[in-house]
């Protein structure tokens, strides 16, 4: 029997996936629970492994292509079936295995319903296993309903080009087919792709690089368009998203950090002991979580989602971007093993070995520019969470004290986005104050 | 009662046989050699048929065994210079013309094998065995024996294919002002068949010093000559063409010799072609090493009656019996040329190492698989050095022409500067030019040896024009009156024309052009009507050029004529009559290959057409309103086709559109699209479009014909369904 492994959904709602390598080759043998395959979403790079033991029919789709989740990627025979048999058996000719098979037009009752823009698409569905060819046709997205989505091979290039979403065009040419004419204009097209098409050479349609950066055409003109990564991508997509679709709005409070730096340098004296102002921080957030526990919430469709357990993501800058690993149960974590944690995921992060987990969940974020000498600044909701804290630099300032007169005192000044839908005003003040109180109580961050 | 009388054709048919009285009187050397000629082929055939056996010749051995006698009667008097080809079955006339070249004519028997010889056998045997050491790099094989040094033209697998090729050898041999000859082998099976017959006949019209050569064996495969032919003897074929025949018992060499000379001395005389039917025997089957009673198309008792008369064993005794030389001596030739081929093979094959007992090729030999598709065209660097112009960008000065005088005159100028282009075909000679004018003024300016007025039959003065053009002392421009015509010739022009360049492992130039017309809209009706770019376009071997106006046309033909391959000049019978310009003062400009013309620049739809359908093009962009860029194609075929200007375009407009007239089925660009959508499938917003005729040919009826074929308005039709396409409403 042959056992088609498909392109799996890697991170929720993720449409599409690369193949980072092959830790398999045809021939081989493979057994339950192999790691088979490096797959790379837009944020992490996961190895995959078998769930039947098998030897490689065929192998799909090679290192570095990409295709959408359901989409076979490996083909594996059993029971001592030959690998073209196996490969004829999942549907695949054992040449130009991936090639697509041409699709039929839909019928006209069917441009009826046509992809139409819709917020509320639900995850594309896999096709069923018992569909071999399903998949290999599928190098464009699915439209909403796990509908085939119909566009011109130029608009499937612009598209991954742009990084338009194309469940969101309508099209207008012949069957409801996308074409240049539906996507010019949807979103700004980057120079690349303009200065590409304006100044064409007859090798481009071969040669044409992805990764190196395009030079301006003359030196009138100075620039050097770099090509967009996934990642990019991503942080482009899941940004403007947030920005334009969720009501945001801003807290402001300064907190006195002379106690907490005090606890700090005491106990980092400690051997073997190392303590960030960051680390109390995202502590503190914790508290403050638990403090009110109303904040600790998101907004899905259907209702408002309280969690119990206290998820917090870390904002952390990587060369090129910006990833945000969670911090699971960090109010049950000590100082020390929250410390800990956050730095291993730190240093996973910069060296791309986060695992797709790592990267989902939480409720709020912690974005911290203190360390760049930000005094303050107001971050993006990470969505699906209802807040992030803006963290600027814990710094000497002028002070009116306790008995009226002016002092210096180290401040740090920390903004709250957060989600209307989920916290109202006063819910967001009420916890921006208890946050306040445990930094400025330090000795409650630690019990 | 009326009156009869006896007619007589007044050219002799003789029956030659030889007396006591020939033997005693031949030049011992010549017997010598003829011996030791025979022992060399029957040596090596039997090689090959332990080597078929053996699984090692990849297609079938034809075996020459039995019939030795012929080829080596005939060819032993030869020159180098003169010229042989043959059929399928050719190892023999090649191995005859091989050794009789190396060996000067002459071969000492006790000392039959030289190292030249010896490196000639082996390099005949790596041919046959696909080998990159052979004569064509292995890629010819048994049927494609080629080596031009010695005057081996190549060996053809049609059957008759070569007669026209040797034809076209002899008439650039008459042309060159010598006396040598060419011979074209061919068998029973080969004596119907039309390219013979054809041949025959612009031969003997022509004059032309060709010798028809009939290895008469009695079989076709397993067919009869009596079942293929009312009267067996073939050389009768040669009283209808007023040619001299001899017919002779082929298993005697020496009676073929001596009739070899009456023919040849007639035809170095300048008395045209002739015919020698030599009656042989196979000994094998067709191919391989069974008796063709094995087969049951004959028996053994027929078999054992040849037998007795084998050239080998005749020439032996003769040789003894005149006192020449010993049975010992006889006997050491043999040995000698067994050891020749064993050392042959000893170079070539080895043992298998994973096979126990078997024998298999030694896998270096074999020739790089990469070379498979090289060598199909000439390199274009003939081109280097000419003056490769755009006629608008030249700036100079202008002068009007009509079309076809535009064609007449940069043949003229040609043919001033060239001695060796001929001009060939049905009128071309005559009514001012031919049926349109295209030759006007050639015939008298150069007379009936540059310019020939054919029979009418395409395959036979195509074949000849081949024959001539791989000579290279002629390079012949070939009119065929209509395109539909290649297909009473499409042998010549696919088979031979096309593939001669490849096959024979890029050893040759095939300096040629052909010439055409497409006629829709001239009411000739359905077969005379299409257009013949797409079948071209589909042969390896032949480019094509198509010129919408007079300028391209002058630059296109002057590429072709300077090239070493064969070109198709498609013209259009619509385009002679018209007012046209060529500059004032150059027609010696070349258009190089890879050359489009972009006719007007456009954002929203590339046009891809060529001959008279750019101007109904560029009609029909006025009429639309489409900014539509129009690309002038003017090379079509596959090597010449300017990728860059199509490229480039596709990638600004993102739509395509190939505009012809003809039929859709044999339509030129069906091809293009198909590469089209696979080089720029990226660039692509819609599916390629292609405006055409309809599916069936155009007939004679004005309203048919009109609604047959594309004009203005299907083009306009095609540029609203590409606008139609587009979206956005």
């Amino acid at each position: 029997m042959a056992i088609v492994v498909r392109m799996p959904e890697i991170a929720t709602g993720s449409a599409e996936a690369a193949i980072a390598s092959w830790l398999v080759a045809v021939g081989d043998d493979v057994s339950e629970g192999q790691e088979i395959v490096e797959i790379e979403t837009e944020k992490a790079t996961v190895e995959y492994s078998a769930e039947q033991s098998g030897v490689v029919a065929g192998i799909l789709l090679d290192a570095g292509s990409s295709a959408t989740v359901g989409t076979p990627i490996v083909v594996l025979a059993t029971g001592g079936q030959s690998a073209d048999d196996a490969l004829a058996e999942a549907g695949v000719g054992s040449e130009a295995a991936a090639a697509p098979e041409a699709p039929s037009p839909p019928e006209s009752a069917q441009e009826e319903s046509a992809p139409v823009p819709s917020d509320e698409a639900p995850a594309p569905s896999t096709p069923p296993m018992n569909e071999p060819d399903a998949g290999l046709a599928l190098t464009v997205p699915e439209a909403p309903g796990g509908e085939r989505l119909f566009a011109s091979p130029l608009v499937r290039k612009l598209a991954r080009e742009r990084g338009i979403d194309l469940t969101r065009i309508h099209g207008t040419g012949p069957n409801g087919r996308i074409v240049r004419r539906d996507i010019d204009g949807s979103q700004a097209a980057p120079a690349t792709a303009a200065a590409t098409v304006e100044t064409p050479a007859a090798s481009t349609t071969r040669t044409e690089t992805r990764d190196e950066p395009t030079r301006s055409p003359d030196a009138a003109t100075d620039y050097i368009d770099v090509p967009h990564t996934g990642m990019r991508r991503a942080i482009a997509r899941r940004l403007t998203e947030s920005k334009s679709t969720v009501p945001h709005f801003y807290l402001v409070a300064e907190c006195r950090m002379d106690d907490l730096l005090a606890l700090r340098k005491q106990i980092n004296s400690i051997e073997g002991i190392q303590i960030s102002v960051n680390d109390f921080i995202v502590k503190a957030v914790a508290g403050a979580l638990r403090d009110v526990p109303d904040a600790n919430a998101i907004w899905t469709d259907d209702a408002t989602r309280r969690f119990t357990g206290i998820d917090i993501s870390v904002a952390v800058s990587i060369p090129g971007g910006l990833l945000t690993p969670v911090v699971r149960g960090v109010e049950k974590l000590s100082l020390g093993q929250l410390g800990e944690t956050i730095r291993d995921l730190a240093t996973r992060a910069r060296e791309g070995r986060l695992k797709q987990h790592e990267l989902e969940g939480g409720s709020f974020s912690v974005s911290n520019l203190g360390m760049y000498g930000t005094s303050e600044f107001s971050a993006i909701l990470n969505p699906p969470q209802a807040g992030i804290l803006a963290v600027g630099a814990a710094e000497p300032r002028p002070v009116v004290q306790e008995d009226g007169s002016l002092g210096i005192a180290t401040v740090m000044t920390v903004t709250l986005s957060a989600d209307h839908r989920v916290l109202d005003g006063a819910l967001a003040a009420e916890w921006l104050a208890a946050f306040t109180k445990r930094i400025e109580h330090p000795m409650s961050i630690l019990v | 009662m009326p009156e009869r009388r006896k007619l007589d054709t007044g050219v002799p048919w003789l029956e030659l046989d030889t007396t006591d009285d020939d033997w005693r009187a031949a030049d011992p050397a010549l017997l010598a050699t003829m011996l030791g000629e025979i022992q060399l082929i029957r040596s090596f055939e039997e090689t090959v048929l332990d080597l078929a056996g053996a699984g090692l010749v990849h297609g079938p051995a034809h075996s020459s065994i039995g019939q030795e006698g012929g080829a080596v009667g005939s060819i032993v008097g030869l020159r180098s210079s003169d010229a042989v080809n043959g059929s399928h079955r050719g190892h023999h006339q090649f191995l005859a013309k091989a050794i009789t070249h190396v060996a000067g004519g002459r071969l000492d028997l006790g000392e039959l094998v030289t190292d030249d010889l010896q490196a000639m056998l082996q390099r005949t045997l790596a041919e046959i065995l696909g080998l990159a050491q052979g004569f064509s790099g292995g890629r010819g094989g048994s049927m494609h024996l080629q080596w031009l040094e010695a005057g081996a033209l190549g060996t053809n697998a049609i059957v008759g294919g070569g007669a026209p090729l040797a034809g076209g050898n002899g008439w650039a041999q008459k042309f060159a002002g010598t006396d040598d000859v060419s011979v074209n082998y061919f068998g029973d099976g080969s004596s119907q068949i039309g390219s013979v017959l054809e041949s025959m006949n612009l031969a003997a019209t022509w004059k032309t010093p060709l010798l028809f050569f009939i290895e008469n064996n009695l079989y076709a495969v397993s067919t009869h000559a009596r079942e293929a032919s009312a009267d067996p003897r073939f050389s009768v074929r040669a009283q209808g063409f007023s040619i001299p025949a001899w017919r002779v018992d082929g298993m005697n060499p020496l009676a073929v010799h001596l009739a070899t000379r009456e023919a040849v001395d007639l035809m170095r005389a300048g008395e045209g072609p002739a015919v020698i039917e030599a009656e042989v025997y196979r000994f094998f089957h067709q191919n391989g090493p069974f008796p063709g009673s094995a087969f049951g198309y004959r028996t053994k008792d027929e078999e054992k009656t040849w037998r007795v008369r084998d050239p080998l064993v005749l020439m032996g005794q003769k040789m003894q019996e005149l006192g020449y030389a010993t049975e010992a001596e006889i006997a050491a030739v043999k040995d000698q040329a067994k050891q020749a081929m064993a050392d042959a093979v000893r170079a070539l094959v080895e043992d298998d190492p994973e096979r126990e007992g078997k024998r298999r090729i030694i896998p270096a030999l074999w020739p790089d698989t990469n070379w498979v598709d090289t060598g199909i065209r000439s390199d274009a660097s003939e081109l280097e050095g000419l003056s490769a112009v755009e006629p608008t960008e030249a700036g100079g000065e202008w002068r009007d022409v009509k079309f076809v005088d535009a064609v007449a005159q940069v043949m003229d100028r040609r043919m001033e500067l060239d001695e060796r282009i001929v001009v060939l075909g049905e009128d071309v000679h005559n009514l001012g030019g031919g049926t349109n004018g295209a030759t006007k003024g050639l015939a008298e300016k150069y007379g009936p040896q540059r310019v020939v007025g054919t029979p009418i039959s395409e395959n036979a003065f195509f074949g000849f024009a081949t024959g001539a053009a791989l000579d290279g002392r002629i390079r012949p421009v070939v009119e065929f009156m209509y395109p539909d015509f290649m297909w009473v010739a499409a042998d010549q022009v696919f088979n031979q024309a096309g593939k001669a360049r490849h096959m024979f492992g890029n050893n040759n130039d095939v300096p040629l052009v052909l010439r055409t017309k497409v006629a829709m809209g001239s009411g000739y009706g359905s077969q005379h009507l299409m257009d013949p770019a797409g079948i071209f376009a589909t042969a390896p071997g032949w480019r094509i050029v198509a010129a919408s106006n007079a300028a391209d046309y002058v630059g296109l033909m002057n590429a072709a004529l300077a090239l070493e391959d064969p070109v198709l000049v498609i013209e259009h019978m619509m385009q002679y009559g018209s007012a046209d310009r060529v500059p004032a003062d150059d027609l010696d400009y070349i258009i190089p290959p890879g050359s489009a013309a972009v006719r007007r620049t456009g954002s929203e739809v590339t046009v891809l057409t060529y001959l008279k359908m750019v101007e109904h093009t560029l009609e029909a962009i006025e009429q639309t309103g489409i900014d539509a860029e129009v690309v002038d194609l003017r090379w079509l075929d596959r090597a010449s086709i300017d990728w860059a200007t199509i490229e480039s375009s596709i990638m600004k407009t993102n739509a395509v559109v190939i505009v012809e007239q003809g039929s859709r089925g044999p339509s030129y660009g069906a091809w293009l699209a198909d590469e089209i959508q696979r080089r720029c499938f990226d660039w692509l917003d819609q599916p390629v479009a292609r405006v055409t005729g309809g599916e069936a040919s155009p007939s004679i009826s004005k309203v048919l014909e009109r609604a047959a074929i594309a004009g203005t308005e299907e083009v306009v039709a095609g540029l609203e369904a590409v606008r139609a396409a587009w979206g956005g409403n």
